[in-house]
């Protein structure tokens, strides 16, 4: 509407009016502009307005819509989760986890758990308390307001009955997640098996567990939850992704992992002061660092020093990888952030974020973090990753425990999927075999009692997590195995299990030894 | 317009029925989109409720029927009456009506009940008959209007009443949700600023028509910038005030905003001079900063629009609930009658009616539904300003983009308020939301737009027609009267409008 109308253009060779005449220069009388240019132009402006709207709209309706719609304050969640009867929630197996019943009074449904050795992966869905762990990551799909496809959701809303329950399918393999929780026992502690070459986690136990069918069940869900909140050991947590550790000697595979990542180190590599070292201690910035007891006074390379757990070689070595090599190594595997995957997780850190290269204040922070100490955390799911990477020729697998939903457009399987190359095949190979003599050299097995499978080339570290103070330290193992073409990866932690050989090694080994029992 | 058609009774008098085909056609789509909605909006509740009859039907028969016999009769109205006016105004209006009437039919009817004698009527029994007066006033309009003169001679007198009728229902006026925005006057109720925004459009009109030379050329010089004549500044301030007082005394912030944003359309419109647009935009802003500053209102809706999911179940929980409603509509919506999910009965959001249309629109029509519904307002814009720029004067045209741009600008404010562009304020989207007083005005301001989209009518003399105007009268003329022998005043050669930028 901005130009002339058709078919009235004036005659082409008419002079231009506004063109001033000398000797008519505009003047107070002078008639203005006509007002279809302006008009146009504001017209354009509200075209432009609306099309603002149109991207706004766009913006809520597609590009925010699934995360919308899946938020819990959403009253479609609310309502659907009143009302529909939550899927089914099954092991790798097709045993079943989670399933229904209808409350004889009010006929509203609720849920009922299997077994309390899976509480800390699936949590619990209550109508007074909400949800938690996998009924809260994937409260969504199991209410059926979402199956997480889009296209499918938006032919699902033609459909009769707009809400789609979706079972899902765990990794998790029941009899081994009840092995884990069995062998911790009363102890407070957690354990994370996973497949490295795919990412699925096939135990992910916490103990104390707790009774998360009385948290659903809509009769019993105020006390439960009362004492749960209250209790002392914290059975909420879950510590295979939410406790943070000390990790002890452990760690060292992640000084090994960015050593040799970033070229600063090599297997061969040896430090001359480090024989004299072991017996008097190494001084880092007028600081002594002090060997644990019955280390010989002898050069070691990467294998010695990982069969013997010493602390100096790996101290000398996080020196010279530096600290901003070793935290941009331990990123890549996640330590610093939060890991990408179906459960919250806490993150793990390197340092206590000083203003040093890595966040590590200084020398000797970073020489006690090298062998796991200072202000190193880490959550034992963080360091069955350090394990998986290293198994997996150093590629990290993104972890998962879903591997399956299944509703009525039928199933939609989460494949594994790469999160990071962490280092070289060569590197990973290196550390496997140094990790192997740890577990299976004659020196190796005095620190990681029962941790080998029988008839398995097995690979691993123990550690033991000085925590000051008087009482026992944690005692934690990593590993995996077969050591050349790895099935199972594995992290133990036992709180105040003692010597990292006392505890958690045999514990992983007997579920290693199961693993391969059951998958042979 | 000068002879009856043949055949026709002479008591209809001087009728010369003129087909308005497009219209025709226009409307017929509308009828079948209407009917359409119906039918989904019953499946939908039939599957809600399987014990009922199934088999397609309409949602409520009795209602659908009157709205298109009520569209048919408009229209066949607009036809008899014989004016040369535009054929997309009552469809596009016609089509957010029946939007209208499909949601407030789905919506639970106890949102709002009227008892008149033995009746009970519930929100769609009540946005029917408010649908009904508004398309009646507005083809009344259109047919009866043929003289401006009444609304550009008293301007101020107008504007006068407008003011009164604001300070009326200021001190009188009844206190709803801490705005006092409505007026009792007897039997009548209604949101006197609704009547205001046309009011204060047609002072504007008048006002900016008759002083346009020279807000066009004079200036004054600070320095060397060259500012708007500063006398002539006088009703920006005096706009300006007026828009902050609403907002103090009323605590309506999109009455104040719309009315500022269409007074600085119009300045522009009628001047060309960005330098008032400037200005116009620093003081709103300052204006605003000071009302941020000053008024709690307009800090709590500042606030709650910077970060509604900080208190999601409190202050933010209109705009919140607004957005899980697109957001669960998606790109193809969930049906009619299938979203706004309750709980224990209570609807998600309980003001739709009036300030969330959209959102429930986009919850059940998808993003391609709100999409068509802002394309429809646009085209009542366009279609408004594109008979601006035709109209055969000045006053004309800034009355007829005036009136265009209080529908557009509040649409705006309203749909941008519901997706989280803007700070919400209350105000209704114009057509769809329930509510008697914005129904009438936008029948109104449809009314007038028809009216002055007639191409038959002679405007009144014209000072000295020229440039573009002479080509438009002559055109019209030569399009109307042809066969009357008058001759066609040629497109002056003297004047080429396009030069004359």
């Amino acid at each position: 509407m901005t130009g002339p109308l058709p078919g009235a253009a004036p005659p082409p060779a008419a002079p231009p009016t506004r063109a001033p005449p000398p000797a008519a220069p505009p003047s107070r009388t002078a008639r203005p502009a006509p007002l279809g240019k302006t008009i146009g132009h504001v017209g354009l402006a509200l075209t432009v307005a609306f099309a603002g709207l149109a991207l706004g709209a766009g913006y809520w309706q597609v590009v925010r819509s699934p995360d919308l719609t899946a938020d819990p304050r959403n009253p479609l969640v609310i309502a659907a989760a009143r009302n529909v009867v939550r899927g089914l929630i099954v092991d790798r197996d097709g045993k079943t986890l989670a399933s229904n019943k209808r409350d004889p009074d009010t006929g509203q449904p609720y849920r009922v758990y299997s077994d309390d050795a899976f509480s800390g992966v699936i949590g619990y869905a209550s109508r007074q308390f909400g949800t938690a762990g996998l009924e809260d990551t994937f409260n969504a799909e199991l209410t059926g307001v979402s199956n997480g496809n889009p296209i499918g959701d938006a032919l699902r809303k033609f459909e009769l009955d707009p809400y789609d329950p979706q079972k899902l399918t765990l990794s998790i393999s029941s009899r081994l997640q009840q092995a884990a929780i069995a062998g911790l026992g009363d102890d407070r502690g957690a354990v994370v098996m996973l497949d490295p070459t795919t990412g699925e986690v096939l135990v992910l136990a916490s103990t104390p567990t707790f009774d998360n069918g009385a948290v659903a069940n809509p009769a019993t869900a105020e006390k439960a939850f009362a004492a749960l909140r209250t209790d002392k050991s914290h059975p909420l947590l879950n510590r295979a992704t939410q406790g943070q550790y000390v990790p002890g000697s452990v760690f060292k595979i992640v000084t090994a992992i960015a050593g040799l990542g970033s070229g600063r180190i090599t297997p061969a590599t040896t430090f001359p002061s480090q024989p004299k070292a072991e017996a008097d201690g190494l001084v880092v910035s007028g600081f002594r660092i002090h060997e644990h007891p019955g280390v010989p006074s002898r050069s070691f390379d990467l294998i010695d020093a990982t069969e013997w757990s010493s602390n100096i070689w790996y101290a000398l070595a996080g020196l010279r990888t530096g600290g901003a090599n070793l935290a941009d190594f331990a990123g890549r595997m996640g330590i610093g952030g939060a890991i990408d995957f179906d459960l919250p997780t806490a993150s793990s850190q390197v340092s206590g974020g000083g203003s040093g290269p890595g966040g590590f204040a200084d020398d000797v922070e970073l020489a006690n973090a090298s062998y796991g100490q200072a202000k190193v955390l880490v959550t034992p799911l963080q360091m069955a990753l350090v394990a998986s990477t290293v198994a997996n020729g150093g590629v990290l697998m993104r972890p998962h425990l879903v591997v399956a939903t299944t509703g009525r457009g039928g199933t939609q399987r989460v494949g594994p999927s790469e999160l990071s190359r962490v280092i070289s095949p060569d590197d990973a190979a290196a550390i496997a075999e140094a990790m192997q003599g740890a577990v299976e050299s004659s020196i190796g097995r005095q620190f990681t009692t029962g941790a080998k499978v029988a008839g398995v080339p097995t690979a691993g570290k123990s550690g033991t997590a000085e925590l000051g103070g008087t009482g026992a330290p944690h005692s934690w193992f990593i590993g995996f195995a077969p050591v050349d073409h790895p099935r199972i990866a594995i992290a133990v932690i036992v709180e105040r299990g003692g010597r990292g050989g006392a505890r958690a090694a045999p514990l992983a080994g007997d579920l290693m030894t199961m693993f391969f029992r059951l998958n042979r | 317009m000068t002879a009856a058609a043949p055949g026709l009774p002479a008591i209809l008098g001087p009728i010369r029925p003129r087909p308005r085909w497009r219209e025709t056609r226009l409307l017929l789509i509308v009828a079948g989109a209407v009917i359409v909605g119906s039918v989904s909006l019953a499946l939908t509740s039939q599957v809600a409720d399987p014990g009922e009859s199934h088999g397609l039907s309409l949602a409520n028969p009795v209602h659908v029927a009157v709205y298109l016999g009520l569209l048919a009769i408009a229209h066949v109205i607009l036809i008899l009456s014989g004016r040369r006016m535009d054929e997309v105004l009552l469809p596009t209006a016609g089509m957010l009506g029946g939007i209208s009437l499909l949601l407030m039919e789905r919506l639970p009817q106890t949102q709002v009940v009227q008892s008149i004698g033995p009746w009970r009527l519930g929100l769609g029994d009540v946005q029917l008959a408010w649908l009904i007066l508004s398309f009646g006033l507005a083809t009344a309009l259109a047919i009866t209007v043929r003289s401006d003169s009444w609304l550009r001679l008293y301007k101020y007198t107008w504007a006068a009443a407008g003011v009164a009728l604001l300070l009326a229902t200021f001190v009188f006026g009844d206190d709803i949700n801490g705005q006092r925005l409505s007026l009792t006057i007897g039997p009548v109720s209604g949101q006197p600023a609704e009547l205001l925004k046309v009011i204060l459009v047609v002072f504007l009109a008048g006002y900016l028509s008759e002083n346009r030379p020279l807000l066009v050329e004079e200036s004054t010089r600070v320095g060397p910038i060259a500012l708007p004549p500063l006398p002539f500044l006088a009703p920006m301030a005096a706009m300006w005030a007026i828009a902050l007082g609403i907002v103090v005394m009323q605590r309506d912030l999109g009455a104040a905003l719309l009315f500022f944003t269409v007074f600085l359309c119009l300045l522009y419109i009628a001047t060309g001079r960005v330098g008032y647009v400037v200005v116009g935009v620093l003081l709103f802003l300052a204006g605003a900063y000071l009302m941020y500053l000053i008024v709690p209102t307009v800090q709590t809706r500042v606030d709650i629009w910077a970060d509604p999911f900080k208190d999601p179940s409190g202050s933010g929980y209109q705009i919140v609930q607004s957005l899980f409603a697109f957001g669960r509509g998606g790109l193809l919506g969930t049906g009619l009658g299938a979203g706004l999910p309750t709980v224990d009965g209570n609807l998600p959001i309980p003001a739709v009616h009036t300030d969330f249309p959209l959102a429930a629109l986009g919850e059940e029509l998808g993003l391609v539904g709100v999409t068509a519904i802002l394309g429809l307002f646009l085209v009542l814009i366009e279609r408004g300003l594109r008979i601006a720029a035709s109209a055969a004067d000045e006053f004309r045209s800034l009355l007829a983009a005036g009136l265009a741009l209080v529908i557009g600008t509040q649409a705006f404010i309203i749909a941008a308020g519901n997706l989280k562009l803007i700070p919400l304020t209350g105000i209704t989207l114009p057509f769809i939301s329930y509510g008697g007083s914005s129904l009438l005005l936008n029948g109104i301001i449809i009314g007038f737009l028809l009216a002055l989209s007639d191409r038959g009518v002679e405007p009144p003399p014209p000072p000295k027609p020229r440039g573009r105007l002479a080509r438009l009268t002559g055109r019209v003329s030569r399009l109307e009267t042809p066969a009357a022998g008058r001759a066609p005043i040629p497109p002056s050669p003297a004047r080429r409008p396009d030069a004359d930028r």
